[in-house]
């Protein structure tokens, strides 16, 4: 059993490697940098009053990562702010089978004209802030998906862990979570003016 | 979507199945070595699907980069102090 001093020392430094990906997915939560700052110092505590149910520390990331989105839902999700979320029917939820399909009958036409072949300069076009901005307006369950995996690098079963929910789940979620993302860029694009003449004539023929 | 000169039809199904498993395949989570072929095959014979991969794998390269956060001092200050006391 290692000395209490051992484990401090080693809690320490696992929060000092993680302190930045801590602040950036309770950012993308709370969407507020004051609020992402107490829920950050929060966790930390609860974290260290339960260090005890760490049972390998090899999964210290996604452990923690729970006892964050934990303590934003009890604490923080009711007063988080709340932009204009694009619209998604949680409600049906289909089955593994007819999953993509169900995601895609949703989008409109003119962006499966556009997604059957995209232009490949459409991603350099979009500015990082038009990227995480149409994160953010994502529904809480696909955001915290997008973020923990696509940002911080979480495997599907490490994101499952932190999120309490199975894999198969994570791999719904971030599939339908991509297409409401990949929908709103190009609803952006299409408002900046960001597509190219040639596949907005496509789009409308 | 197989011909991507015509309209989309997200009724043709290897595109749907491939479509299915991308994300799980980009983010090195397909794991069943079928659907690996599979996917890679399909990949490497639809246009369309090929397209829409590349875009994804630039859109996750971008999502990397735009999404970290900068730490505010003030809350390095405070855990600092924070993990001190304990």
């Amino acid at each position: 059993m290692p000395e209490q001093n051992d484990i401090k020392t080693w809690f320490t430094q696992q929060i000092e490697a993680n302190i930045h990906s801590l602040y950036a997915v309770a950012r993308r939560l709370t969407r507020n940098n004051a609020d992402a700052e107490d829920l950050v110092a929060d966790s930390v505590t609860k974290a260290w009053a339960a260090i005890g149910t760490l049972d390998d520390q090899q999964r210290f990331r996604p452990w923690i990562f729970r006892i964050l989105h934990n303590r934003f839902i009890s604490d923080y999700r009711k007063k988080a702010v709340r932009p204009v979320e694009i619209s998604f029917d949680e409600a049906s939820n289909p089955s593994e089978g007819d999953d993509v399909t169900s995601v895609l009958i949703q989008q409109p036409d003119e962006f499966l004209n556009w997604w059957a072949n995209p232009e490949q300069e459409f991603v350099n076009s979009l500015l990082g802030e038009d990227i995480m901005a149409a994160i953010e307006r994502l529904p809480e369950a696909f955001r915290i998906t997008v973020v923990l995996i696509n940002i911080e690098g979480l495997s599907y079963d490490e994101a499952a862990e932190a999120l309490n929910v199975s894999p198969g789940t994570i791999r719904s979620r971030m599939n339908r979570g991509r297409t409401l993302l990949q929908t709103a860029l190009w609803h952006h694009a299409q408002d900046a003016g960001l597509l190219t003449e040639q596949h907005v004539r496509e789009c409308r023929s | 979507m197989s011909n991507d000169a015509d309209k989309p039809d997200i009724a043709d199904s290897d595109c749907l199945e491939a479509f299915d498993h991308l994300y799980a395949y980009l983010n090195g989570e397909l794991n069943d070595q079928h659907k690996l072929a599979k996917i890679e095959h399909h990949l490497a014979h639809c246009r369309s699907c090929f397209s829409r991969a590349q875009m994804e794998r630039e859109l996750n390269q971008r999502i990397k980069q735009s999404g970290k956060a900068e730490t505010p001092a003030s809350l390095q200050h405070r855990l600092r102090k924070l993990l001190d006391d304990i």
